[in-house]
């Protein structure tokens, strides 16, 4: 950074944030915990690029500061952006330091079934209706918070304790019991590896040893358990410390030494193994099959891709790319959507909607499936936000009017009272409304009210972090007496005040734009979408049509009439913001942390090359893969 | 499967078992005090099986009988043999239509509304828990039910909370037996797994920057935090060492049938070596959907359990096949606990088992005539016995009474303030049944019949049942598919009434091949529910 830009900072920057701002955000009690005092150096004046970032924004959209406050001139806020320009222009891309992290405990459960092949799973009889944690690894684990990055592979500050050691030895003791039951029997011989017969290979383990078999037994589980090609010195050094053991003590010595690789940082941590001088530097081979099979597949890199790490081959733009395509084929990709874009869109809450389980499975995998779509389907980007297709099952089919008739009929069995059922792929031609992710049924039931809806869609859809709201609100007041004001009216009323209206004149036009559907999510106005017989018992809807206000203003100025001009508004004029969010999102969850300064020009970059081109998902994670923060890494010195 | 030797002295045993137990129970079995006394006087147990979707009543009921002289009902065929160590209760339950969830509840908390206590299994287990390594154990087969989430728990703490259960037998095996720090062998095993892992660590030490550095002092420390806690296992170190690693491990069961045998296995196993004494086991949520395919049934449980609305043979037979499922699951239970000696006895002379539903008649879902079975217990209950008691009892009373036979002081269970008398030699007020004569008259083809029906022993052939009259051999009757809900045999079951038919007589027996009018001696009448 320029000295230049931090001496204007101090002679034209503090003195407008000190006039127009400090009031309200500075000190130990700075309001939205945005505290301008504790910008001291230099150093923080480039690292709070956010910051800057939200101030600009808020001079532009004229949020902040509030209307009945102290307004700066056109001139005054000119040199905050040119400013903030010139700043941003110095910015140079580069990769983040080397930070080795715990596997997840979706990515720990993965990787354990890829060394062994098989699930550990809890023993629990089967029933519709019912839920059931069947991984014993999700059930035995500490469950993981969402780190800085708001994503759970985030674990940089959720470090080992003993409870999950103990839970770790507990499982693979338990996973290696299986591994030599009979029921596995077939993972084993694979792991046994090829020659001789199937009953030879097993024998190892009754009669004589048979070293060749014991080490290819080693080979692969090592190499896959360190995602790097093993040592030939350590592996022998493990074949040799069996020497000797027959039969039952074979079993177990074996056991032991699985275990000691299972429980050793190299498995449960990644990046562990990486060498390097300190520095700037290409991240190593396997480390580059690891960043993208986790980030594809919250799996370990298969056979293969390690083999073309070891080959060096990856490290080419073609190999690379080429794996790239061949993984999003693969049905591992569908972590994509059930991790990456669940915990994004914060998909779980649909748990919630509904207590009946097939009910609630179909709303969930109504987006689930959408998403799965996107991203591996190649589709654009903003189809996120609108598209005419959907994935739909008879229980979601009544929300769907004519569409569903696009489904091929389901016919109950006998005996059976309710049951979840696959999704089908319709086009959405009667139904539009429903279209892209905002209007999914069990998206818009998981958000209860106006409020908790727009909030989400700035949050997670157009990536505006807006700060916690004041402590003491009162709430929103009912009718008086003869007074028969909408919610809609009575909230604006209540939000009145400049300092709620800051974040409500953004949340607010968004989210009563989805009143034309009710809590659970059923459109309120075409009658081809209500379902008939439900209808007839309720008798009237819960609120009259007629008071039903969608319209409303963006910050920006935009008028729309309804969530679908919403929607093309998004798709349009405010495309590149919906796009950016989209890109850190991605890129934030590939690189398991949260975005930071120096990431700004890639990201930058990767947007504009999408909004120009209408990139697709596909496009999108190419883009990732290639950038410099995923391919390049700085060794820190020891 | 279960390979241990049941022959193991109780000295030896107990000495080996406290190596099972954590740290805090070590020093309690430092002494052999304990294991004398365990041998002297072997505690209690408490055990309750809970079967799911109450039952098709004429087929459990037994039809007239006294205390003791009575016929076992066709689904309790099973029991024949474990006839002397059960206690059968008869007008159990005192609600009329009870939901899934409620009925549920009942089962171990006396009444529905009994919502801010513990169930009495865990009233119990405060009582005799003692230092057992485990107080109890909560124990399903299936997930949970989120429709009606009370369908899925019997156990509820002192809060009314309900308690998490485990459906995985070698899970709870692991737990029991297979603590990495409970046995010397495997505390050996972990020490050096500790030496390994920390030689791999300190060699990327050796290599890593900065920021892996920190990784690795984190992973470090909780290495070096395990290997403290081992030393300081190391120092309890008891005698005598038994050898848990001779105990198998259940094999992972491949359908229901296989899973609750292992379950079984587990709990008899759990209770011989007194790792706990009080279990609760659910054999399904009650408005269980599992599907019985290993029984060749498609349908689900609870779609079969509306035994009336949903009629048709198949159902009926799938349903009866289900439910004598259920009681072979309490059969293997009864042999499997008198396999264990214990004592001068058995083990299940050492634990009180309560088997039983939360419902009595499964499609319209009375709380009355609810399945309730006791076992063992020596000492506390008198068994080879069926108690019919003349009123309605509520199961409140019940729990009331099992508190009070275990020692825990309560003024009163789910409102109930008087304990059910009869489970031992008490007396109890038997249940009286008008008298009424039995008889045939014949009159060619046209045959009429008083007496007492009921089911057919047989539960492949519902369709057909019997008429009891004194000296003479029951009347058979054969029903047609239609004359099952026009004369409602099966409601009538136990009671007498007159039937008429038409028909023919086998040898000495009459057989009415096709009846043509049902009268209730006693004017009985379905009510306005179903069945």
């Amino acid at each position: 950074m320029g000295e230049v830009i931090a001496e204007d900072f101090e002679t034209e920057i503090r003195p407008f944030l000190t006039t127009y701002c400090a009031d309200c955000h500075s000190g130990s009690d700075a309001e939205a915990d945005v505290d301008f005092d504790s910008i001291k150096s230099k150093d923080q004046i480039k690292t709070s690029l956010e910051l800057w970032e939200s101030v600009v924004e808020h001079l532009k959209a004229q949020t902040m500061p509030p209307e009945d406050e102290a307004q700066p001139t056109g001139q005054e806020r000119d040199k905050v952006y040119r400013w903030y320009n010139e700043l941003v222009s110095t910015i140079e891309a580069r990769p983040a330091d080397f930070r080795p992290r715990r596997l997840s405990v979706v990515e720990y459960r993965n990787s354990l079934r890829s060394v062994l092949g098989f699930d550990v799973e809890v023993a629990v009889a089967e029933a519709e209706q019912t839920v059931t944690q069947k991984s014993l690894v999700i059930k035995l684990l500490p469950l993981d918070p969402p780190g800085e990055s708001g994503f759970k592979n985030d674990t940089h500050n959720n470090p080992l304790s003993v409870v999950g050691w103990d839970q770790y030895s507990f499982l693979i003791d338990s996973a290696l019991e299986e591994l030599f039951s009979n029921r596995r029997q077939s993972e084993l011989v694979l792991l046994l590896g090829q020659g001789k017969g199937l009953k030879n290979r097993l024998e190892t383990f009754t009669g004589v040893p048979d070293q060749s078999h014991l080490a290819n037994l080693f080979r692969t589980i090592l190499t896959r358990a360190y995602r790097r090609t093993v040592d030939v010195e350590e592996l022998a050094a493990v074949v040799k410390r069996l020497d000797g053991y027959r039969g039952k003590d074979l079993v177990a010595q074996t056991k032991f030494e699985i275990k000691t690789a299972l429980m050793s940082p190299r498995f449960l941590y990644r990046g562990m193994a990486v060498s390097g001088k300190p520095g700037r530097q290409a991240v190593d081979p396997f480390e580059l099959a690891e960043r993208l099979s986790y980030f594809l597949w919250s799996d370990m890199p298969d056979d293969r891709l390690t083999s073309l790490a070891s080959t060096g081959e990856l490290a080419n733009e073609k190999v690379l790319h080429a794996e790239l395509d061949r993984m999003l084929a693969s049905k591992k990709a569908s972590a994509l959507a059930e991790v990456f874009a669940s915990e994004w869109l914060t998909l779980s809450e649909i748990d919630r909607v509904r207590k009946n389980v097939p009910i609630m499975a179909a709303l969930k995998s109504q987006p689930l499936d959408f998403l799965n779509f996107l991203f591996t389907q190649n589709r654009p980007l903003l189809e996120l936000v609108d598209s005419d297709i959907a994935f739909i099952n008879p229980h979601t089919a009544h929300m769907y009017g004519a569409d569903a008739k696009q489904m091929v009929k389901y016919v109950k069995q006998r005996g059976i009272e309710i049951e979840s059922l696959p999704n089908q792929q319709i086009n959405l031609v009667a139904t539009e409304e429903r279209g892209g992710i905002l209007t999914m049924p069990g998206v818009l039931a998981m958000n209860k009210g106006p409020i908790l809806r727009g909030h989400w869609i700035l949050d997670r859809i157009v990536g505006e972090h807006l700060p916690e709201p004041p402590m003491n609100i009162s709430p929103v007041a009912p009718n008086k007496r003869g007074e028969k004001l909408t919610f809609r009216r009575r909230f604006e009323e209540h939000r009145a005040n400049a300092a709620c209206a800051s974040c409500h004149d953004k949340i607010d036009p968004i989210g009563f734009s989805l009143d034309s559907f009710g809590a659970d999510g059923s459109y309120l106005f075409k009658s081809n979408t209500d379902d008939k017989k439900k209808k007839k018992k309720k008798g009237k809807l819960p609120v009259d049509l007629k008071t039903i206000d969608t319209s409303g203003k963006l910050p920006s100025g935009e008028e729309f009439q309804n969530i679908d001009e919403l929607k093309k508004i998004l798709t349009s004029s405010q495309r590149t913001v919906v796009i950016r969010n989209i890109v850190e999102q991605t890129m934030s969850y590939a690189l398991c942390r949260k975005l930071q300064y120096f990431d700004r020009p890639t990201v930058e970059k990767i947007v504009k090359e999408m909004d120009e081109t209408n990139g697709t998902w596909g496009d999108l994670f190419h883009a990732v893969a290639a950038s410099i923060a995923f391919r390049e890494t700085i060794i820190p010195g020891k | 499967m279960l390979t241990e030797k049941n022959t193991m002295g109780r000295r030896r045993f107990l000495r080996g078992a406290g190596v099972l137990l954590p740290l805090p129970f070590l020093n309690l079995m430092a002494s052999n005090a304990r294991a004398d006394a365990f041998r002297e006087n072997p505690p209690m147990r408490f055990l309750t099986l809970f079967k799911p979707n109450g039952v098709h009543p004429p087929s459990w009921n037994i039809n007239g009988g006294s205390e003791n002289d009575f016929r076992l009902s066709p689904l309790m065929k099973p029991f024949e043999k474990h006839k002397e160590d059960i206690l059968i209760l008869d007008n159990m339950g005192d609600f009329g239509f009870s939901s899934h969830a409620n009925s549920t509840r009942r089962f171990l908390s006396g009444h529905h509304s009994n919502n801010n206590s513990a169930s009495v299994d865990q009233l119990i287990a405060d009582k005799i828990s003692g230092d057992t390594p485990h107080r109890s154990l909560e124990l399903t087969t299936e997930g949970l039910f989120p429709s009606q989430i009370g369908c899925s728990y019997i156990s509820y703490n002192k809060n009314g909370k309900p308690i998490p259960r485990e459906s995985d037998p070698q899970l709870i095996f692991d737990r029991l037996f297979r603590n990495p720090l409970a046995s010397p062998t495997r505390r050996k095993q972990m020490a050096s797994l500790l030496d390994r892992v920390l030689e791999d660590a300190n060699s990327l030490v050796r290599k890593a920057g900065r920021e892996d550095r920190r990784t690795l002092d984190e992973y470090l420390s909780v290495v070096r935090d395990s290997e403290k806690r081992l030393a300081t296992l190391q120092q309890h170190e008891p005698n005598a060492k038994m050898d848990v690693d001779a105990f198998k491990r259940p094999g992972a069961g491949a359908n229901l049938d296989e899973q609750v045998d292992a379950m079984l296995d587990m709990i008899v196993l759990a209770l011989w070596t007194d790792s706990t004494r009080c279990i609760s086991y659910m054999l399904g949520n009650s408005n269980s959907r599992m599907i019985f395919d290993f029984l060749g049934i498609n349908e689900q449980h609870h779609y079969l359990s509306h035994f009336f609305r949903n009629f048709n043979r198949s159902n009926l037979d799938s349903l009866l096949k289900i439910s004598l499922w259920h009681m072979e699951k309490f059969d293997r239970l009864l042999t499997k606990l008198k396999s264990k000696r214990e004592g001068d006895g058995t083990l299940l002379d050492n634990t009180l088992v309560l088997y039983g539903s939360g419902m009595g008649h499964s499609d319209n879902h009375t709380a009355t005539r609810i399945p309730i079975v006791l076992a063992g217990g020596k000492g506390l209950i008198k068994t080879g016995r069926y108690v019919r008691y003349s009123k309605n009892q509520q199961l409140g009373g019940l729990h009331k009474a099992l508190l009070s036979k275990f020692g825990v002081d309560s003024r009163a269970f789910a409102s109930s303030e008087s304990p059910l008398s009869g489970l031992d030699a008490s007396n109890f007020e038997p249940y009286q049944e008008p008298k009424f004569a039995s008889w045939i008259r014949a009159d060619g083809n046209q045959i009429q019949v008083q007496g007492r029906l009921r089911m057919s022993d047989n539960l492949d052939e519902a369709k057909i049942f019997f008429v009891d009259v004194a000296g003479q051999p029951s009347v058979r009757v054969e029903v047609n598919f239609r004359d099952f809900h026009d004369f409602n045999l099966a409601y009538h079951c136990g009671t007498a009434v007159i039937i008429k038919g038409t028909g023919q007589q086998q040898g000495q027996r009459w057989v009415i091949e096709k009846v043509s009018d049902l009268i209730s001696v006693f004017g009985r009448k379905p009510g306005q529910q179903n069945g």
